[in-house]
């Protein structure tokens, strides 16, 4: 009998652990990216900077930006890992995370679990409210705070295009990155 | 002895709930070669197969995630995914200048790994080794995406 109850304890808790699959989509108004690997995802969480909460090694007020952020899931205490923010614009998460370093949040977005890959607690955040808070704010601040940082990125087009940081590599390197004798004879093969 | 063995496995799967204590998860130094990626087009496949997401048909697009702020990882040589969360004295993980100059490059590291809930971690104590670009995906993947490269680029 005792360990009839030991071992129906024991599958509960196998089955309510971290390293366990759940289903976090109830509610969930996340938008399909029509990725291999995605599942709508809500829940409650606490924002933390990861390196302090992997290694100890903690920054005031989260890093200031520079640090990924990560969300501690309220639920079981899973660390995930947002990749991505709203913008289909090659555009991280941590702008949007960081005015809520510490606080209690929700979130909606994409989960992403590719054991082949070893993708496991990637996540896509599309909005996010403090927890209380009635009104979501979408995840999608990333290029207006570039454009603030860059008012003299010259040209028009996406900031990608502009980003000075990117254009002094590509100007140094090439789009390949094999230097520029080899990156024009790579896109006059590739564009006759 | 059967019950013994259901409690010693009660106990192991309890315990962290009892105890309910965060702990940093204990750093293991290693020494790993692989290449630095742009984790969200290798794992979400929004670009493409995982091997058209490395080298060099995907340098401006990894050039565009990391200056983005997008995490980078090391794709190690047993196809392990590292997160990087610390390169030398930088923890500018989220969109860093020394993260965004070893885009696509090849790298020998030494460094502590670290394990937490199914992601493995990185921080690089040293880049011992950048041998730059060394996986020629342009050959089979030409440009990745395919806008990346203007065909009129001076």
């Amino acid at each position: 009998m005792i360990a009839r109850a030991l071992t129906a304890a024991l599958a509960a808790l196998a089955l309510s652990g971290p390293g366990a699959a759940q289903d976090f989509s109830e509610n969930s108004e996340a938008r399909s990216w029509n990725l291999f690997a995605e599942q709508p995802a809500r829940f409650e969480a606490t924002v933390v900077d990861i390196l302090c909460e992997v290694t100890g090694n903690c920054a005031e007020n989260c890093g200031d930006g520079r640090r990924q952020l990560g969300l501690l899931r309220s639920l079981d205490g899973v660390l995930v890992y947002p990749n991505k923010n709203s913008q289909p614009a090659f555009t991280g998460a941590t702008v949007e995370l960081l005015p809520y370093c510490g606080a209690e949040v929700e979130v909606d977005g994409l989960m992403l679990e590719d054991a082949y890959l070893g993708a496991v607690n990637i996540y896509l955040l599309q909005r996010i409210r403090r927890l209380g808070d009635e009104t979501w704010v979408s995840a999608n601040r990333w290029t207006d705070d570039w454009a603030e940082n860059n008012p003299d990125a010259a040209g028009s087009g996406p900031w990608f295009r502009r980003d000075p940081r990117v254009l002094r590599e590509i100007a140094e390197e090439g789009y390949f990155g094999l230097g520029l004798d080899r990156d024009a004879e790579i896109r006059a093969e590739l564009f006759p | 002895m059967r019950h013994n063995r259901v409690f010693a496995a009660f106990l192991a799967l309890s315990s962290p709930l009892i105890l309910a204590a965060p702990a940093f998860a204990e750093g293991q130094r290693v020494q790993l070669r692989g290449e630095i990626i742009d984790t969200w087009c290798y794992f979400s496949g929004v670009m493409g197969g995982p091997d058209a997401v490395v080298g060099s048909a995907h340098h401006t697009c990894a050039l565009w995630c990391s200056a983005g702020g997008i995490p980078v990882g090391l794709l190690a040589e047993d196809g392990t995914v590292y997160m990087v969360l610390q390169i030398d004295d930088s923890d500018e993980s989220a969109g860093g200048d020394t993260q965004m100059r070893l885009a696509s490059h090849v790298v020998s590291v030494d460094g502590m790994h670290y394990e937490r809930d199914g992601l493995n971690y990185l921080v690089v104590s040293e880049v011992v080794q950048d041998d730059d670009i060394q996986v020629l995906s342009h050959d089979d993947f030409g440009v990745v995406p395919p806008f990346a490269v203007p065909e009129d680029a001076p």
